[in-house]
């Protein structure tokens, strides 16, 4: 039996996959690659037909990211998973040091490592995310933001029988709720090394900030309704939750607050203007907070001016 | 050929056993998964005396949806079949299912008759046979027309590798939900043969499906997404407008027969909830004559065997 399942969520994207699927078999590692088809339109069908040893699911309906994961998740026999974008890349030997290091520590749920950001062609420019890889019960860093990419993770096949499947129904950040469920039961573990490279979308168009509202709406709903109720949350009492939600708003609005100056720095009021709204609507009281630091001021001031300009 | 069957149980280690052993008893290759949704008693004690059975515990309460999802997780069957903690499934019942649908490659599941039983599992003489007839039953499992009991069902792993997984979000419906997505891409085949004994819900007695009313609303409710699906999309709007009032009344009909049943029994909150839910729904159709006749009877019934009890003098005890 194969050691990790290696699943692969792919809509419309043939000409990558190919890529990814090449990239996990350089990983000297007894992988089965499982490739869920969210009922492409494209080649995608006949592409991986050509592919041996590869295990193809096709989805007669699109269900979305987190369905067709769940999808691979029932599929595959591995003991490990990790889930892999099918615009994303694993580094050779990575899937291996990791499994090994998983596999020494039985208190561990996960592992995470670096992740190289790379260009459309998959050329990496040599910078990472994260900086510093925290390892340890990361359960009240997650829930304050997601600092771990997700093609990075490797993690036991029996966490999910303890915290359960993706949630279906949050789409854009099914792997951070993930996270936050295992990390509050398990220890994360981190290998403070490169092992997948990440595309980075181009924030060109009006559909990324659209789509970066959503996971932030998403995020936010999460966090309130979902992960501070979770027992091990509750049990930490008000304080400690209210200066976890505290941060999370401070991180989020942030984050925000900087969309909107990008977009205002490339033209496009009405997008900026939007982002900031969403941002107001989610956190009035850390977004009015950051909004009125110096530092944030004369970021909007130079932006205005080259709006104006 | 293997079967994996998942009990998804929380809470009921007093049912379980009877449960499990009718289910080692359905077939001769069986992988009896029992799925803990996070019980607070000693269901993981009474587990571990039970043998031959993969024993999964979850620590996150899931629902019921989630734990039948995460039963799928570690089946190893090619066909999957569910059964809840306080119903059974007869002797043999799994093998026959299987054969039936060995013999229908394109089939995606398979239902079976259900006898009904009362509170302790000892069956009445009703039998349901879900009514139809094999082959495409899209619209008819849409509409709510085919009631089918998840422990009656077997079906091919490969519908939810098509379809996806049981959605949790959906509290009791998740059933029909995926029923209906299954019925969507594959022909269903119907035999009446019964396989399971179900135990019936009463009004308050702590089941799923004792809360019949919200359950029916939330499925009208729910039938408005499940018209994205791309079968539907493609009908013409008068069968959209048809499907929508066939359901309304199918579920008026159902509210308020089991309100008129139930009345006697001295249920008036669950009657009178469930048929106001009714007369929300369909509000012509739940307030015709023959209906409110037949409810109307049931509750004089009652009423004037209340009022007999309340005028007839309390036997005095005997003296001495």
């Amino acid at each position: 039996m194969s050691q990790v399942s290696v699943i692969i969520a792919t809509r419309n994207r043939s000409s990558m996959l190919r890529r990814a699927v090449e990239s996990v078999r350089h990983t000297n590692c007894s992988a089965e690659i499982l490739i869920v088809d969210d009922a492409s339109e494209d080649q995608t069908q006949q592409v991986c037909t050509n592919f041996s040893d590869v295990h193809y699911i096709r989805l007669k309906r699109g269900l979305g990211l987190g369905a067709a994961r769940n999808i691979g998740l029932i599929a595959s026999v591995s003991p490990y998973i990790s889930f892999l974008d099918d615009d994303d890349q694993r580094i050779p030997g990575s899937l291996e040091a990791q499994v090994k290091l998983l596999e020494a520590q039985p208190e561990a749920g996960m592992i995470y490592g670096r992740a190289l950001y790379g260009d459309d062609q998959g050329v990496t420019q040599g910078s990472y995310y994260p900086e510093h890889c925290q390892q340890g019960d990361l359960f009240w860093d997650l829930l304050r933001w997601n600092f771990i990419p997700c093609p990075t993770v490797v993690f036991r096949r029996e966490c999910l029988t303890r915290v359960g499947l993706l949630e279906e129904e949050a789409p854009g950040v099914e792997d951070w709720d993930l996270w936050v469920r295992i990390a509050e039961l398990y220890s994360v573990m981190a290998i403070d090394k490169a092992v997948a490279i990440w595309r980075q979308g181009t924030p060109g168009s009006g559909q990324f900030t659209s789509r970066e509202t959503k996971l932030h709406r998403e995020a936010h709903r999460l966090h309130v309704h979902k992960w501070l109720r979770l027992p091990r949350a509750i049990a930490a009492g008000t304080a400690q939750r209210r200066k976890i939600s505290r941060d999370f708003a401070a991180r989020a609005s942030q984050q925000l607050l900087w969309t909107a100056a990008s977009r205002l720095k490339a033209g496009r009021m009405l997008e900026s203007a939007r982002v900031a709204l969403a941002g107001a609507r989610m956190y009035p009281l850390s977004m009015s907070r950051n909004i009125l630091s110096p530092h944030t001021l004369r970021s909007l001031s130079s932006s205005l001016e080259t709006y104006w300009r | 050929m293997k079967v994996s069957l998942i009990i998804p149980t929380f809470n009921r280690p007093h049912l379980l056993p009877r449960a499990v052993e009718s289910a080692q008893r359905a077939g001769r290759e069986v992988e009896v998964i029992v799925v803990d949704d996070a019980s607070s008693d000693d269901t993981a004690s009474v587990c571990a005396s039970l043998r031959d059975v993969k024993y999964l515990r979850v620590d996150r309460n899931q629902g019921v949806a989630g734990a039948r999802n995460v039963g799928l997780l570690e089946s190893s069957g090619d066909f999957i079949a569910f059964l809840d903690d306080d119903d059974m499934r007869l002797p043999g019942s799994l093998d026959y299912q299987v054969s039936l649908l060995m013999a229908q490659p394109d089939a995606g599941f398979i239902a079976g008759g259900v006898m009904l039983a009362d509170q302790d599992c000892i069956p009445t003489d009703e039998v349901a046979i879900p009514r139809g007839t094999s082959g495409d039953l899209f619209w008819e499992v849409l509409e709510l027309s085919v009631h089918l009991i998840p422990g009656s069902v077997v079906i091919r792993k490969e519908c939810f590798f098509e379809v996806g997984l049981f959605n949790p979000r959906l509290a009791g419906i998740d059933d029909w939900d995926m029923w209906t997505r299954i019925a969507e891409v594959r022909p269903v085949l119907l035999d009446p043969e019964p396989v399971c004994i179900y135990r019936v819900a009463l009004p308050g007695s702590g089941q799923g499906s004792s809360i019949l009313g919200r359950q029916m609303h939330a499925a009208v409710k729910h039938q408005e997404r499940l018209f994205s699906l791309p079968r539907v999309q493609t009908a013409t709007s008068a069968q959209r407008r048809l499907v929508r009032q066939n359901t309304r009344r199918r579920v008026a009909d159902t509210l308020s027969w089991r309100a008129a049943h139930e009345l006697p029994r001295g249920a008036f909150l669950f009657a009178a909830s469930n048929f106001s839910i009714a007369l929300r729904l369909s509000p012509f159709w739940a307030a015709r004559p023959t209906h409110l006749r037949v409810l109307w009877r049931s509750a004089s019934r009652q009423l004037l065997a209340r009022s007999k009890n309340f005028l007839a003098p309390t036997p005095t005890p005997p003296v001495g």
